[in-house]
């Protein structure tokens, strides 16, 4: 290897561990006792000990945040997936000025800073009774994710040749016909994207759900946490352990689907 | 006749397929935008059933409140900051990692990684190595730190530290993908011509970067801009205003203080400064793009 080559992989390796460190700290916090941190910040502890996430699991309620979050989650993502392929298809494929109007529409709100939007949708939940509720909340991000989502189906779908389309119509299809027999399957590309992208904003969004998932019954894991720790700020290896439990459900998906992540990003750019 | 509903049965499906996103989008985003925009002209407390129009009182008080001048000095300093650091890094990473390193893809994943943990979580771990964990480990070299989320004159530093943390990842993919768009035939050539790593890297590659530069600032700088739960979780605006950000005092105004209609106000002026931001930025780097 040549001199500069050794340099820079020093250098990012270097930062590779500067990147990993903060999450190294609140791994060994979650493993130790309040005692062992006190004696020793950095040592290793002893033995593998679990108490903390015992007792974290004990006292958080986290199965009912995790059921929470990933309830909100797929739901929203569904709505999703399902309202923008819909009007992505009927846009790309009606190049008419009403629905290159519709298209405009949705471009412009997502220009609209959720600041704007938070106070009447607070207002607007309350009269209609959609706070602490799981569909309440999952309408509002289907509403807030269909926009990018129908800027990424239209343009996936402008890019599918029609002939095999026209060729289902002269025998006969139906259009919702032709859409679930032959456009669906061809959509699972952008659906992957639309799908991760969305999952990974609403899994960890914060503002929303401290507005309309106040009641403990219904607080998702990152407003589960926001509570959680400002409870326990003096127990910390307990809250630590909290932590990480709440890290491990989002990390394996991005580990698993981290692909999908990466070219949906890539494609995003690319889109906007 | 008989054509023209043919035609009307035809074009129903199409309707038919935008309704559900059209309903979704008029419920989440239209209606909100158009009756909070009704808000910010009047009183209203966020409570209360009455409320009175006052016309652009709360646009002219906003112009005079000085701590709405602070929180967008705040929020640009922290968020051009930001935009800046961020995408020198990552581009920085994404040269590297391009084609360059061994490990690189676990490289890629360590430098993502950050970016998928909750706000809530980065915050309270930051916070945590602020006060205790750097410090112990800054004490086996004799120095003495203490957290700089409680120093007036650095709380605005450790947010941007915490914010680059998570932030790199996403600008680092999009730009791989940039650079992933080069042709290998023009590096190639820029090479044999005599030009060296740097060079090719000014005059090569980074003018064809342009539209993953605009790309970036652009949803770096507009995204640092409406920067909320970070410093909500974190300092909460403190210590006294020094972190105090549009976003965070948005909703202070509107909820903590029941000035619903002056925080309305308030958001509508962002959302103004954030079309304008768009608009002019993009103006801007669009023309300094070049044709492939």
């Amino acid at each position: 290897m040549r001199p500069t080559r050794v340099l820079a992989f020093a250098f990012v390796a270097l930062l590779a561990i500067v990147f990993l460190f903060p999450l190294y700290v609140a791994l060994l916090m979650s493993l130790k006792t309040a005692q062992q941190t006190f004696q020793s910040f950095y040592a290793l502890p002893p033995g593998l000990n679990l108490s903390n996430f015992v007792s974290a699991w004990q006292t958080s309620h986290y199965p009912t945040a995790i059921v929470n979050s990933l309830i909100v989650t797929a739901i929203s993502v569904a709505l999703i997936v399902f309202a923008s392929a819909l009007a992505g298809y009927a846009i790309a494929r009606r190049n008419k000025p009403f629905y290159n109007l519709i298209f405009v529409l949705f471009l412009s709100g997502m220009m609209v800073p959720f600041q704007v939007t938070m106070l009447p949708l607070y207002k607007l939940g309350k009269s209609l009774h959609l706070i602490n509720t799981h569909w309440g909340i999952t309408l509002v991000y289907g509403g807030m994710g269909v926009q990018m989502g129908v800027l990424f189906y239209t343009g996936f779908v402008k890019g599918i040749s029609r002939e095999i389309e026209e060729a289902a119509r002269i025998d006969g299809c139906s259009t919702p016909g032709i859409f679930a027999r032959i456009v669906l399957p061809l959509l699972k590309p952008v659906t992957a994207t639309v799908l991760v992208l969305n999952a990974l904003y609403i899994w960890n969004d914060f503002l929303l759900p401290l507005l309309y998932l106040q009641d403990k019954q219904y607080r998702t894991i990152p407003l589960q946490q926001y509570f959680f720790f400002g409870q326990y700020s003096s127990d910390l290896n307990l809250a630590f352990a909290y932590a990480v439990m709440g890290m491990i459900p989002i990390v394996a998906f991005f580990l698993f689907m981290q692909r999908f992540i990466i070219k949906g990003i890539a494609a995003g750019a690319v889109k906007g | 006749m008989a054509q023209w509903k043919r035609n009307l049965r035809g074009e129903m499906w199409y309707l038919l397929f935008l309704l559900p996103g059209v309903l979704l989008f008029v419920m989440a985003v239209l209606v909100p935008l158009v009756t909070g925009a009704r808000y910010s002209f009047t009183d209203w407390d966020g409570i209360s059933p009455k409320l009175h129009y006052t016309g652009w009182e709360n646009y002219a008080n906003a112009f005079r409140d000085s701590d709405v001048w602070d929180a967008l000095g705040n929020t640009f300093r922290y968020a051009i900051v930001v935009t800046i650091i961020v995408n020198i890094l990552s581009l920085f990473l994404a040269l590297l990692l391009d084609n360059y390193l061994k490990f690189r893809n676990g490289f890629r994943t360590i430098f993502f990684l950050p970016g998928v943990i909750s706000t809530v979580l980065s915050g309270f771990i930051w916070s945590y190595n602020y006060s205790q964990g750097f410090p112990n480990l800054l004490r086996h070299f004799g120095l003495d730190v203490t957290s700089p989320l409680g120093n007036p004159d650095y709380a605005m530093l450790g947010l941007v530290i915490i914010a680059v943390w998570q932030g790199v990842g996403s600008p680092m993919i999009i730009y791989i993908a940039g650079l992933q768009g080069v042709p290998g035939e023009l590096i190639e050539s820029a090479r044999m011509d005599g030009a060296g790593a740097l060079r090719i890297f000014r005059s090569v590659k980074l003018p064809l970067l342009a539209p993953s530069v605009t790309i970036n600032l652009l949803l770096v700088l507009t995204g640092s801009l409406k920067v909320f739960d970070l410093v909500y979780v974190t300092t909460n605006g403190g210590p006294g205003f020094a972190t105090e950000v549009i976003a965070t005092s948005i909703y202070k105004t509107s909820f903590a203080n029941y000035k619903a209609g002056y925080g309305m106000a308030l958001s509508m002026i962002f959302f103004l400064i954030l079309v304008i931001v768009t608009i002019v930025q993009v103006a801007v780097f669009r023309r300094r793009e070049v044709e492939m």
